[in-house]
């Protein structure tokens, strides 16, 4: 069950071939390769002065990853509404479960995997989206290696998390 | 960028963020229950994804244009360290927040209060990397930015993958 409103997730096949398939179309439309972690040097070119954010691949026609991420706001918000309504939560399933914190502990932790997030895929120049999608894909190097290593290191931490230090 | 062009991505994204969020590829518990291996869900949205992702790109490939008329130019990503360093930083990051970039935005939208704070994780990390990176790219041979082919053919052959990333280093 999904921890939002407790639905059931749709088919993981159906859903696998709808995210390949909107992927082509992005491709076929405007050219654009897939990528979402690059959004967040887009939110950052919107105030930082940092040389790496004034480059130009992240003007002009960059801007479609902000265009992009209101859209996947959208999604959420009409999955939402859809599946038995909108409100604000702090609901964390297996979280809860097993951790328990309260909102402060959580918008640490949070935060904490956030920084992680930004660091890694910006290094690693993609994301689940570029590298697990797009590049494998696409068969490139840069991109199985980026898997593999996010793969092993998940499942090194939730296993450490869920298996060793809240079990 | 028109204005008509921008909602056709944020249809697109849409779309993206409904399937996300309605798959459980957004979703803290389906994240940890496949790192746990208790649920296939994810391996297999993820595999079906780039299968017809794959089968996709062979047609679009053959085609060569897009639907405006352009040659298709896809950026293949640079061969270099940072692919396992930022990579397992990526992981262990996935993992405890049981979001990857583009879910934190669909949580976002679906009222979890706490992706608030992952995106302003994500937003500081990624800063940090654009103050950081003249020193990382030596350490990690990230390459300059923008050295990497912008234009040419979908195929990438893995030799011109590995000189774009040498060339930059």
């Amino acid at each position: 069950m999904l921890i939002l409103n407790g639905q059931l997730p749709m088919n993981w096949a159906v859903a696998g071939v709808a995210l390949g398939t909107i992927a082509i179309i992005l491709l076929w439309t405007t050219g654009t390769r897939l990528g979402l972690s690059t959004t967040y040097e887009s939110l950052c070119a919107l105030w930082s002065e940092l040389p790496y954010f004034r480059r130009s691949e992240l003007g002009g026609k960059g801007r479609w990853r902000l265009w992009f991420a209101a859209g996947l706001l959208a999604g959420g918000i009409l999955a939402a509404l859809a599946g038995g309504g909108w409100r604000p939560t702090w609901e964390l399933g297996p979280f809860d479960e097993a951790i328990g914190w309260g909102p402060a502990g959580k918008a640490v932790w949070m935060f904490g995997g956030g920084v992680l997030i930004g660091l890694g895929t910006r290094i690693a120049d993609g994301c689940t989206s570029g590298h697990g999608l797009f590049g494998l894909a696409n068969l490139e190097w840069a991109s199985l290696r980026s898997v593999l290593a996010f793969m092993a290191s998940g499942i090194v931490t939730t296993w450490l998390v869920y298996g060793v230090l809240f079990r | 960028m028109s204005a008509r062009l921008g909602l056709w991505y944020c249809v697109l994204g849409t779309a993206f963020g409904w399937v996300l969020s309605r798959s459980g590829a957004a979703d803290y518990g389906f994240i940890q229950r496949m790192f746990l291996f208790q649920s296939f869900q994810l391996y297999g949205i993820l595999g079906s994804g780039a299968l017809t992702l794959g089968l996709g790109l062979v047609v679009l490939k053959r085609v060569g244009r897009t639907l405006s008329g352009a040659p298709i130019a896809i950026r293949p990503k640079a061969v270099n360290t940072g692919n396992w360093v930022g990579g397992a930083l990526f992981g262990i990051g996935w993992s405890i927040t049981g979001m990857c970039p583009g879910p934190i935005i669909v949580n976002l939208g679906e009222g979890k209060v706490y992706a608030v704070f992952a995106l302003l994780g994500v937003l500081a990390g990624t800063w940090a990397v654009g103050w950081l990176r003249p020193w990382l790219a030596g350490w990690l041979g990230l390459g300059e930015w923008g050295s990497q082919p912008t234009t040419g053919s979908v195929t990438v052959p893995r030799g011109s993958t590995r000189r774009a990333a040498t060339r930059g280093g």
